[in-house]
């Protein structure tokens, strides 16, 4: 992995990722800001599933106010993203957080989307308890991925000896 | 008493050694602090955009501020504290960094914004709280306060740019 990564931060896009500085910053302050929008509109999504938000409404008009943000706002981390990890590719890919971000973002998109399906198709049956307890930890997730997003530059501090810098 | 012996006096206290000396306190309050900083974005955006008009338009301005921003204030608080614990560990070059005097700045601006909108439009609330637009007063109000508040969260990114953090572990520290 780390050979791909130095192979990759040697190629043309990312050379000139790096060499534009105020590029770098302007994908990381984006990045941020459409972080807030996507965590806070999956959360208020799963609030909803537990019916601790917005309960009085119908699930499909809450998921037809907050979706479209949740849809446009992680497209938007996802581009600025993998320009980031283009920029630096070595940083990235080196780093334990920078994976388990990854993988939280698959599990919360994939997580949202089944729970939408399965309140969309039966809005008066609610979830079971199982599916209540995967609402409660997607809000966690939601937070997580910022977190996480913050902690990929102190890789070696945050997770010690599990970090794949060592 | 002057400023420079009270930014002395915190970046020199106990706790300020602490967060500097202590691996990973530093990094989780940091991370911690744009988590929260974010939240708080993202919930204000919520109750903005239902003042700009824009969202929500059949659920009452009062119902979603009363629903949404007590998660402000939680989200506000924690970046409160984290904010203060890192200002600590190096309260003269915070002080002297113009990012940070704009990032202040920006939140007074929005604390001003916030109470001039309670104090004015938003005593009349019962008038176009649902079912009208609201009034421009309240458009410009809500306008004013994404601008701010997104500020704020660029401005904090901004000072991780020009500060000069140095995050290496340094020799010898160990592990919470």
């Amino acid at each position: 992995m780390r050979a791909f990564a130095e192979w990759l931060s040697g190629t043309y896009v990312s050379v000139a990722i790096q060499s534009t500085f105020w590029f770098i910053r302007l994908l990381q302050a984006t990045h941020v800001v459409t972080a807030g929008i996507a965590c806070v509109s999956g959360i208020m999504i799963a609030l909803r599933a537990l019916e601790w938000h917005r309960a009085d409404q119908p699930f499909a008009v809450v998921w037809q106010r907050f979706a479209p943000w949740l849809k446009w706002s992680m497209a938007v981390m996802v581009a600025t993203g993998i320009a980031q990890t283009l920029g630096d590719p070595v940083r990235e890919f080196t780093a334990t957080s920078y994976w388990v971000k990854l993988a939280l973002v698959l599990i919360s998109i994939a997580g949202t989307l089944w729970l939408a399906r399965s309140l969309r198709a039966s809005p008066t049956a609610g979830l079971r308890s199982s599916a209540k307890l995967f609402a409660a930890a997607l809000i966690v997730f939601w937070l997580a991925i910022v977190l996480l997003g913050r902690m990929i530059g102190y890789d070696l501090a945050i997770w010690g000896d599990l970090s794949l810098r060592t | 008493m002057s400023i420079a012996s009270v930014l002395d006096g915190i970046q020199t206290s106990a706790l300020a050694e602490w967060m500097r000396d202590t691996l990973p306190a530093m990094q989780v309050v940091e991370a911690t602090h744009v988590l929260a900083a974010v939240v708080v974005l993202g919930t204000v955006l919520i109750v903005d955009l239902r003042l700009l008009g824009l969202t929500d338009s059949s659920r009452g301005f009062t119902r979603i501020s009363r629903e949404t921003l007590p998660l402000t204030w939680v989200a506000f608080a924690i970046a409160v504290v984290t904010g203060s614990l890192m200002f600590t560990t190096s309260a003269e070059t915070y002080f002297a960094n113009p990012a940070f005097r704009l990032k202040a700045l920006a939140l007074l601006a929005a604390g001003l914004n916030m109470a001039l909108f309670q104090l004015t439009t938003g005593r009349g609330i019962a008038a176009w709280d649902l079912g009208s637009p609201t009034p421009r007063a309240a458009r410009i109000a809500g306008l004013l306060s994404i601008l701010l508040w997104a500020s704020v969260v660029l401005l904090g990114r901004w000072i991780g740019f020009t500060k000069g953090y140095d995050f290496t572990i340094p020799p010898g520290v160990d592990f919470l």
